[in-house]
């Protein structure tokens, strides 16, 4: 068959198709009507394909080729775009398949906690025997801002020296610092784990120099009625982008009998839910660090309820979404 | 091979063809969506300025927003380009050719912090220029590919003449040169389209000048079956 003859044949297809793709983007009432039900498109885009298979082996004109090319991608886009239902989703993934995904690395999850609680309780231990080991992790002018951020006398806790002043701006900034370290850990994973363990290692010794030094200040109660409601959540949330990471870095080192891409495609797949599950951990923490740790109420009060807050994420670890698996 | 095809068979068994964009035309969209992020906190934050402490905690949170899930969002919900993309007919897709979903988007944009190091997308720049499809980091542990999308064009009208029939038979490559160039010949000059007739003095019959094209054209006209 020839070309004219083959173009004057399938044209009106041709335009009925464009002419659909065209206003199915249109969402308006006063639209005009579509060319034909959108039942019929996975047909009507088989025939496409179809006739540009038949452009191409009858050596048919290339602009004539790249026309049904291009009809051909965007039915293709259209067709395999749809993004199912990202609410029903989420929401599916909250109620348990996170808590799935986190049982399932549960050994990087355990790395990731020694890399940060083991450097933690060495430096807490070594300033408690000599104090002056603090000023290697911190300079002297930080301990001294902490130890004032936490005194008796500060109005809210926690925020002091800070130029932030009212709950508000500090929740702002609590998830944009939080949670881009999340992200970053995660993301540093990728060169071989170097800069997640960095992280982890560092943050670690950072936490354990602020406690025992408020500890030796006689600050320990303001300092864990303070930490003790964000904690479960914030240093949680910071475990599992270590182990996120950690695997993200394993995938780079021992790609087992894939290549290094395929193995970091796979693994990163498998975690992305994990990360954006943590990320959410996160604004939760920064939340109770905003509106609820600041606030002076009697001890016992706020250590029940923080301890409460403190192991609600353990929980929901431990039993959440054991059915579905 | 020097093209940057890359081929990819859909399920309905056809190719479908992608192109990958460089180093270059991604560098470029990148400034323009850098720019619109940064005209928009600006501009924000004037406004959100005058509410003192409360529009400083929004304006931190707008600039994780922007920071993080720009891209993300652009990408998932504005048919795989930002506006910096859009701008250069750039579009972001799965590494099978699919339009890219929420998973794949978060990965290669949580990645862009590897890619930015050691600093100014260093990493990202050397894996592209490496990478036979000009993939970063990010688009390898995602899966994913920046390729051209151009915008649909009408079929173009093949320059009429009277169609001649060939005298011996042509084979597959110089019939589909002849068609191609009747196809761009109306956006020839004329004395271009000669120059190109004379290269070809056995499909001309050596005519020259005017006739050669106009005998070109007409073998053309034959070939894609138009008849006297």
């Amino acid at each position: 068959m020839k070309q004219e003859f083959f173009e004057q044949q399938h044209a009106a297809d041709w335009q009925a198709f464009e002419q659909w793709l065209k206003l199915s983007v249109n969402k308006r009432k006063d639209r005009p009507p579509l060319p034909f039900a959108a039942h019929e498109l996975p047909q009507r885009y088989r025939h496409l394909c179809q006739h540009l298979a038949l452009a191409r082996d009858r050596d048919y004109s290339l602009s004539l080729v790249e026309h049904l090319h291009q009809l051909v991608q965007q039915g293709h886009d259209l067709l395999y775009g749809a993004q199912g239902n990202f609410g029903q989703r989420a929401w599916a993934y909250a109620a348990g398949g996170f808590a799935a995904d986190v049982r399932a690395n549960r050994w990087w999850v355990l790395a990731a906690a020694l890399l940060l609680f083991g450097p933690q309780l060495a430096i807490m231990l070594a300033v408690h025997l000599q104090p002056d080991l603090a000023y290697l992790i911190m300079s002297p002018l930080e301990v001294a801002r902490m130890e004032q951020m936490y005194s008796n006398d500060a109005q809210t806790l926690g925020r002091v020296a800070r130029e932030a002043s009212t709950d508000f701006q500090m929740f702002g900034f609590y998830i944009f610092n939080n949670v881009s370290i999340g992200f970053r850990c995660f993301a540093g994973g990728i060169t071989a784990g170097l800069l997640t363990i960095t992280a982890l290692v560092f943050n670690g010794l950072s936490f354990g120099v602020v406690e025992m030094r408020l500890t030796q200040a006689g600050l320990a109660e303001n300092f864990y009625s303070f930490v003790i409601g964000h904690s479960g959540f914030e240093l949680g949330a910071i475990i599992l982008s270590g182990a996120a990471g950690l695997r993200l870095g394993h995938a780079v080192i021992a790609p087992g009998q894939r290549t290094r891409g395929a193995a970091l495609r796979d693994t990163a797949r498998a975690l992305i839910g994990m990360v954006c599950g943590l990320a959410v951990m996160l604004v939760i923490a920064a939340l109770i660090e905003a509106f609820w740790s600041p606030l002076k109420l009697g001890l016992p009060i706020k250590l029940s309820v923080g301890g409460v807050l403190c192991v609600l994420p353990l929980v929901y670890f431990v039993f959440a979404g054991r059915r579905r698996a | 091979m020097l093209d940057t095809l890359r081929s990819v068979t859909t399920p309905e068994l056809i190719e479908v063809q992608l192109r990958p964009a460089g180093l270059l035309p991604r560098t470029l969209a990148w400034l323009i969506d850098f720019a619109i992020r940064l005209g928009v906190v600006m501009s924000v934050g004037t406004v959100l300025e005058s509410l003192g402490d409360f529009g400083g905690g929004l304006l931190l949170l707008l600039y994780f927003g922007l920071e993080w899930f720009y891209p993300v969002l652009f990408e998932v919900l504005g048919k795989g380009a930002t506006p910096g993309k859009r701008a250069l007919n750039l579009v972001v897709v799965n590494a099978n050719g699919t339009p890219i979903g929420w998973g794949a988007s978060m990965t290669r944009n949580l990645l862009r912090t590897a890619d930015f190091l050691p600093f100014a997308y260093g990493f990202g720049m050397v894996t592209m220029l490496c990478h036979r499809e000009f993939r970063r980091l990010g688009d390898i542990v995602a899966d994913t590919l920046v390729v051209y999308r151009e915008k649909q064009q009408a079929l173009p009208d093949l320059a009429e003449a009277t169609p001649i029939m060939p005298t011996a038979p042509l084979d597959r490559a110089t019939q589909r040169a002849l068609v191609a160039f009747a196809e761009r010949a109306r956006g020839l000059t004329p004395a271009r389209q000669e120059e190109l007739a004379d290269l070809v003095p056995h499909l001309a019959h050596d005519a020259t000048g005017p006739q050669g094209a106009e005998r070109l054209l007409g073998l053309a006209n034959h070939l894609i079956g138009r008849r006297t």
